[in-house]
């Protein structure tokens, strides 16, 4: 092994020589979420099926909570322009900590859901491998089999969550983002009920994820391509002076614009934006309900963790190659969704057309480009996951007349509000939440994002918005007509009992959405960096190693 | 060492690309194209997987000619080797009867494709091709410095990338573990013991076991049947694939008692459906490659029906098949 | 020979690829499409690497290469169970979700 490590920046070749530095504090959240997946398996193989599912919920649950715990200790005691982790591979810094903590949380609230359990069945399949209808699947359902492997497969999701939006290199990033996905997909397979629509989801979502994900890693390879180097910081500072220096005369630029490009594509896909959306509506109708809900908040808020990164860091300053393309992406995703979910009978359809809307809202904070947009992105993603978790979970309990599968017609959901008027009214303050009300969070979080759009001139997206706002506003008030203004049916819906876990989901979506309506300030200051306001681009994610680099 | 650092780093290292390699790469590069077109337009499932390998090996070669040893045997090994072979597998188990044709759902859809297509292609190309590189530095100056281009690999993989090798194990992990999910059923009840099996027989109607084909007969081969002790054919021993392909598999046995319907696979051959085999049918049936029965469920291709025959091993003894009860 | 030959090599492939994944019905060729897509940016991977000098597109190439070996196995897991069910691996019969 060599004694010494040349690195030269672009002009050489790196040769690392000596182990990195690992900073065991800043990286133990990952450690954390790992150990207690490993752990997990090891349970799935030795423990004994009686005792396996509390053993896993416990487990993951507490994995998840000590994360939690150890983000939010990590904000007093992170340096203020960020650390970078293992020889610049992964970035921590104030934001980065912020969506992993979200993460957590609203991770932790997605398991309360997924462990849920009414007469001793859970949402997922009894036995996977058998076939929807046979015997065999009888055999499994009376014996009261049960599929503890989802807790392990949760926890690599929130891995995978958790390493995303903190990458500082495209490596790193990609592989999160495969992370992330994989056991999704495996997820979304699962569902216990209509298990047709479940397996065909899982397919539908596999075949298109792994199609954005090709995009994605090819435009990795002309970023590379481009600048030498897949590191954040090296590629931006190879976009400043045109490229790795194999390219004469600065003319690789047409690398960059395909890199870019073929970037977004994949990140775009994740985050469900127009015209990559067409997996959401089908995969949140057939994965089971628990985990829509944990696809709705965790992979938003790290998706778009992610995307903030990657537009902000590597891409920062190639702002005029990329606005005009996600200009575009914004007002397709917010006019195009907004109309299409307008038609949608089905509840989980109309959610994830309207979590497309909400992308599109994001995005227009993306556009801005300032410290200001990223805030309210921030604001609105954790206000937004809250909120949607609570949805979910009221959806959980509106079954068919019998009890059995979940009835997600919203023309028969007639008449809910005069028998359970506490549930209606809490899955009212969560339309009315998305719809973008005042006294609710989602009014405050569209409040800050279309501010800071405004206030970076992108004044005709935030027109755009607020009509798209206004069109998504006539869906949900219609629920919430149907709900309390019509009669009830005679095939009405069975609303189940929410046990003590549903009914924590919604009582803290309900809080959630109320307080930071009610009362943004103290969040919203946190947010917002002290020492940096206006509309400058963003320059708090960029670590502090690329300064220095970048410094004459 | 001297340290890793001349005047003009990149040009010191320039590597042009020969002629030779030029060459080869135009050879090559169709050949890889080739075998692409091959994938998406090959009309049997099994020849887009051929195609596919032969695209892949093509590949391993140009990373061997692109200074990159280690890749060209992983890409062989690995992604040829173990990936492709498992989509092999998988195909063979499910895909090669599933009706798939090229036929648009969407009227127009391929000519949409195809314009979008050239587009896309029209605008990658000319983008790349006002690039204009010079000679390529080469990896090996670098992996002179490095000591050699694997160690090279080595430390850049654990030292710098530590990170990403760790998440790739939770990768992994995922892998197994949802392969285990949806595959892998477990039992509920007990798996019967061999004296519950044994009881079951024995209290049953036929507690000797069924004569095998051949058995009691003067071959031994699996086309002939056993004889009963009054010297007629036991329909019991008629082996039920090979009454399934094609009664002429039956040599041996009359034709009254041939069977002319096919059995399930796996299952003991069903002595009703054989004694309701009319002798006409067995007529109509010669060389008559539709009367090959129901097929299975599992999409046997016609051409694979010829490797349940024969249950022999190389001395000719008959092995015991599990058609027969 | 310029060295740029190899990205449009890669480029083709990928955009074959990608049109075998709009075209084909058999989720299995869907999928052997997507892994040659990504064998495409491998060979861009390589490309570059070579250009620049430096080992680390190849040790990106290698991580791909474990990362589709993973994805190969949840995919055909997928696809398999599918079948299971439906007799059939094309995807126009997967069409329960309408609308």
């Amino acid at each position: 092994m060599t004694p010494f490590e040349t690195d030269e920046g672009l002009s050489g070749p790196v040769i690392t020589s000596e182990a990195p530095v690992l900073d065991w504090w800043l990286l133990a959240p990952f450690l954390v979420v790992f150990g207690a997946g490993v752990l997990a398996v090891l349970f799935e193989a030795f423990v004994p099926a009686t005792r396996r599912r509390g053993l896993q919920i416990a487990t993951a649950s507490l994995a998840l909570l000590v994360t939690f715990v150890l983000l939010v200790l990590q904000v007093g005691t992170l340096p203020e322009e960020g650390a970078t982790l293992v020889a610049g591979v992964l970035a921590v810094d104030r934001t980065v900590l912020f969506f992993q903590g979200t993460i957590a949380v609203l991770a932790l609230i997605s398991l309360v859901l997924i462990a849920e359990r009414r007469d001793g069945r859970d949402a997922f399949a009894a036995q996977a491998a058998t076939v929807p209808g046979s015997e065999q699947e009888r055999a499994h359902i009376m014996a009261g089999s049960q599929h503890t492997e989802v807790y392990p497969l949760v926890l690599f999701a929130v891995l995978g969550m958790l390493m995303f939006p903190a990458a500082n290199d495209f490596l790193t990033m990609f592989i999160a983002l495969e992370v992330m996905s994989l056991p999704l997909y495996l997820l979304c397979g699962l569902a216990r009920r209509r298990r047709l629509f479940s397996q065909e989801a899982a397919v539908k979502y596999f075949l298109l994820g792994a199609f954005s994900s090709a995009f994605f890693l090819f435009g990795i390879a002309m970023v590379y391509g481009y600048a030498g180097s897949v590191n954040f910081a090296e590629v931006r500072a190879a976009a400043e002076t045109g490229g790795a220096p194999i390219f004469e005369d600065g003319n690789g630029e047409p690398l960059l614009l395909m890199g870019i490009g073929l970037v977004a594509i994949g990140l775009l896909f994740k985050v469900g934006a127009v015209p990559f959306h067409n997996w959401k509506p089908d995969v949140y109708q057939g994965a089971p309900t628990p985990i829509t809900a944990l696809m709705a908040s965790c992979t938003l808020v790290a998706a778009f963790g992610a995307l903030l990164r990657v537009f902000f860091v590597p891409f920062g300053g190639s702002f005029e190659l990329w606005e005009p393309m996600l200009w575009t992406v914004a007002v397709l995703t917010m006019v195009v969704a907004a109309v299409v979910a307008v038609t949608q009978r089905d509840v989980k359809r109309l959610l994830a057309y309207s979590s497309v809307v909400h992308a599109g809202f994001i995005l227009t904070a993306v556009v801005a480009a300032s410290t200001d947009g990223l805030a309210g992105a921030m604001f609105y993603l954790a206000a937004y996951g809250f909120t949607t978790l609570g949805a979910f979970a009221v959806i959980t309990l509106v079954r068919t007349r019998d009890g059995g599968q979940e009835l997600g017609d919203i023309d028969r959901w007639a008449g809910l509000g005069r028998r359970h008027p506490g549930l209606a009214g809490a899955l009212s303050l969560f339309l009315l939440a998305f719809a973008g009300i005042p006294l609710t969070s989602g009014f405050i979080g569209k409040f800050a994002v279309f501010e800071a759009a405004v206030a970076a001139g992108a004044t005709p997206l935030v027109i755009v918005g607020v009509l798209s706002s206004a069109v998504t506003a006539f869906f949900y008030v219609r629920i919430i007509v149907v709900m309390f203004f019509r009669d009830p049916e005679e095939e009405g819906p069975t609303v189940v009992p929410a046990g003590m876990l549903t009914g924590g989901v919604i009582t803290v979506g309900v809080a959630a959405t109320l307080t930071l309506g009610v009362f943004p300030g103290p969040v919203l200051d946190t947010l917002l960096p002290s020492n940096e306001a206006g509309p400058e681009p963003v320059s708090v994610m960029v670590d502090e190693a690329s300064l220095e680099r970048t410094a004459p | 060492m001297n340290p890793f650092a001349p005047a003009s780093p990149v040009t010191a290292l320039a590597a042009p690309i020969g002629g030779g390699e030029a060459g080869v790469f135009w050879v090559l590069g169709t050949i890889v194209v080739l075998g692409a077109l091959g994938v998406v337009f090959s009309r049997k499932a099994v020849h887009s997987a051929m195609s596919m390998a032969l695209a892949m090996v093509g590949l391993a070669i140009f990373y061997g000619i692109n200074e990159a040893p280690f890749l060209m045997v992983v890409q062989i090994v690995v992604y040829t080797g173990a990936v492709l072979m498992l989509f092999l597998f998988v195909l063979m188990l499910v895909g090669v009867s599933s009706a798939d044709s090229l036929v648009e759902t969407l009227s127009g859809q391929r000519l949409m494709t195809a314009v979008v297509a050239l587009a896309f292609i029209g605008a990658l190309v000319t983008g790349i091709t006002r690039i204009s590189v010079g000679d390529p530095a080469g990896i090996a100056g670098g992996a002179a410095a490095a000591g050699g281009s694997i160690p090279w690999i080595a430390s850049e993989l654990i030292l710098r990338y530590l990170v990403a090798f760790e998440a790739t194990a939770a990768l992994l992990i995922t892998a197994v573990l949802g392969a285990m999910v949806l595959a892998h059923t477990a039992r509920t009840k007990k798996r019967r013991t061999q004296r519950e099996m044994s009881e079951d027989r024995i209290r049953g109607d036929h507690p000797t076991p069924l004569p095998g084909p051949g058995t009691y007969a003067r071959h031994n081969a699996i086309d002939m049947p056993a004889l009963l002790p009054d010297g007629s054919v036991s329909q019991l021993s008629l082996n039920p694939v090979l009454t399934a392909r094609d009664p002429e598999y039956q040599s041996q046995v009359p034709d009254e008692v041939r069977a002319g319907r096919a059995a399930l696979p796996g299952g003991g051959s069903d002595p009703t459906a054989l004694k309701e085999a009319e002798p006409t049918e067995a007529d109509e049936h010669t060389g008559d490659d539709g009367s090959r029965g129901a097929p299975p469920a599992g999409g046997e291709a016609a051409e694979g029906g010829d490797t349940g025959e024969h249950d022999e091993n190389g001395n000719g003894q008959e092995v015991e098949s599990s058609w027969t009860r | 020979m310029d060295p740029m030959n190899y990205i449009v090599l890669a480029a083709l492939l990928f955009t074959i690829g990608a049109v075998g994944v709009l075209v084909r019905r058999n989720a299995i060729i869907v999928f052997m499409c997507v892994e040659l897509m990504l064998n495409a940016c491998n060979l861009a991977f390589v490309a570059f690497a070579r250009m620049h000098g430096d080992i680390e597109g190849q040790v990106i190439a290698f991580f791909v290469m474990v990362v589709a070996a993973a994805e190969v196995v949840v995919g055909l897991a997928i696809i398999m169970q599918i079948f299971r069910t439906r007799r059939s691996a094309s995807l126009d019969d997967a069409n329960l979700l309408k609308n």
